[in-house]
């Protein structure tokens, strides 16, 4: 339990700090993309009977690459690249699996994680992955916030454009795969949206927006791995559960805040 | 050795699709200090032509100097207002933080000066997606002006602006012009405005049509070849 808390603290930091600029960039398919693409990476780990981490890794890192390419060099859009990938990865990782006799937890605790499959080593992963790319977030706050606010003129204010946003694909790769043990493929995006959406309508600026999203997913990371502990449910689904639910409370309370006001 | 143009700009071309030349053979050069318009049809290549004087678009051929030097080097001289700043009116940055993080060695004291030499006072803390059209349009050209340019860019600054945020805008431009010596470079399709307030044109549409003070270029003939037979109308109205 204590070192799922760890590895969920680190992730409600570094989660919700990239997800405030993935939804103003409005690419919050490609979180869902990079955790489904990854369980092909998961799927080799386990047939080839090595740590699926690191594999899930490097093919969430090569996915993420791929999209950022493929979106420079081809008319596709980015959804749709995203999706193409992501289903061709994700069938990849089904067909390898249906190779492998038996039950599968290992494979169950990826899907949808688990507390107890948070090991030491994978602590060692997690932490300075987090760290390092909180680190860059800061380091380069004001290019991320120009790129994702309006691409073409951020180039005239110092942002090395081309390289920064390939280098964002990169880190949003890498912490949705450190996410997935934790949190489950299915819902580890959601860490990345529902904290930065919830922030977004109450912050009165994006600086503070980014410290809302954080302060509100740590909570839903305590909350939730408090009752996935007590209750026996999946850690990831309690998580997203309650961020879900704190979502609709102050979606509602914005509502009817509106609805006195007209 | 300085020179005495602002922008020089020789045999530019570029294409989007390798069907079509957006633009082909342009060459002119505008002076230090001046207000150039550049006008055209719709489609005929204006907004291209700024990008790549700006450094947003690499041109096919020919070259293009900002104060001597190329596009890209020349980016802490100039200012750009684009044609639209589209983005999600719903996200929570004010106009300090828009500002500031465009000009990060401001302090915030000299962008609240700025703000008042735009009648922007009061504004610094809202939110960019409540303010009007013409409120953007002023913040857009806050965040040119605290490079403290020598060449101001401006893409059809007044659309989406009402008539009477239009004048006002005019007249800021103006007085920058007139405080700073601002050399200006605007896309329009005002030829009225253009008329009054321009001291070179260079009409565009696809290659350099003409070039030169406005009563010299806004001839029936010259209109009738940039716009067709309509446009010569408005030759006769003046």
């Amino acid at each position: 339990m204590q070192k799922a808390l760890v590895a969920g603290l680190a992730l409600g930091a570094v989660l919700p700090f990239l997800g405030t600029f993935v939804t103003l960039r409005k690419l919050s398919f490609l979180g869902d993309g990079i955790a489904h693409a990854s369980l092909a990476g998961i799927a080799i780990g386990i047939v080839a009977a090595v740590n699926p981490f690191p594999v899930a890794l490097a093919v969430g890192v090569s996915t993420g690459i791929l999209v950022y390419i493929l979106e420079r060099k081809t008319s596709i859009s980015s959804d749709a690249l995203v999706g193409v990938l992501f289903t061709g990865a994700l069938s990849f990782g089904l067909i390898l699996m249906s190779m492998q006799r038996g039950y599968q937890p290992e494979l169950l605790s990826f899907l949808f994680g688990n507390i107890l499959s948070i090991r030491a080593q994978d602590l060692w992963v997690i932490l300075p992955l987090s760290a390092g790319i909180i680190g860059v977030l800061i380091t380069y706050f004001r290019q991320f916030a120009l790129l994702a606010l309006d691409r073409e003129t951020a180039g005239l204010y110092r942002v090395n454009t081309s390289p920064l946003d390939l280098l964002f694909y990169i880190l949003v790769s890498v912490a949705i795969v450190l996410g997935v043990k934790l949190l489950g493929v299915i819902l580890v995006s959601a860490l990345l949206i529902v904290p930065p959406s919830i922030a977004k309508m109450i912050a009165r600026s994006f600086r503070k927006m980014v410290v809302w999203s954080i302060v509100g997913a740590e909570c839903f990371v305590i909350l939730g791995l408090a009752l996935s502990y007590m209750l026996d449910w999946p850690s990831g689904a309690t998580i997203v559960l309650v961020g879900a639910g704190a979502f609709l409370l102050i979606a509602a309370m914005q509502g009817l805040t509106s609805t006195r006001r007209s | 050795m300085k020179t005495l143009n602002a922008i020089e700009v020789h045999n530019l071309s570029f294409s989007y699709t390798s069907a079509e030349k957006t633009l082909e053979g342009v060459s002119f050069d505008i002076p230090h200090g001046s207000i150039c318009a550049l006008v055209g049809p719709n489609g005929s290549g204006k907004t291209t032509l700024l990008k790549i004087m700006i450094g947003l678009l690499a041109p096919a051929g020919g070259n293009v100097l900002i104060l001597g030097k190329p596009p890209k080097e020349s980016r802490t001289l100039i200012g750009y207002v684009p044609q639209r700043f589209s983005f999600d009116k719903t996200f929570p940055i004010t106009v300090f933080e828009i500002l500031h993080m465009s000009h990060p060695g401001r302090s915030r004291t000299e962008i609240m000066e700025y703000l008042h030499r735009l009648n922007m006072d009061g504004r610094a803390d809202i939110h960019l997606g409540t303010l009007s059209g013409g409120q953007l349009q002023r913040v857009l050209i806050c965040r040119a002006m605290l490079s403290d340019p020598a060449v101001l860019f401006l893409d059809e600054p007044v659309s989406g602006v009402d008539v009477g945020g239009e004048q006002t805008f005019y007249e800021l431009i103006a007085y920058l012009h007139r405080e700073y010596n601002t050399t200006i470079v605007m896309v329009s399709h005002e030829l009225d405005v253009v008329a009054n307030f321009a001291d070179l044109v260079l009409c565009v549409n696809k290659k350099l049509v003409c070039d030169g003070k406005p009563e010299h270029v806004f001839t029936a003939e010259t209109l009738t070849e940039l716009y067709g037979k309509e446009a010569a109308h408005y030759h006769h109205k003046e």
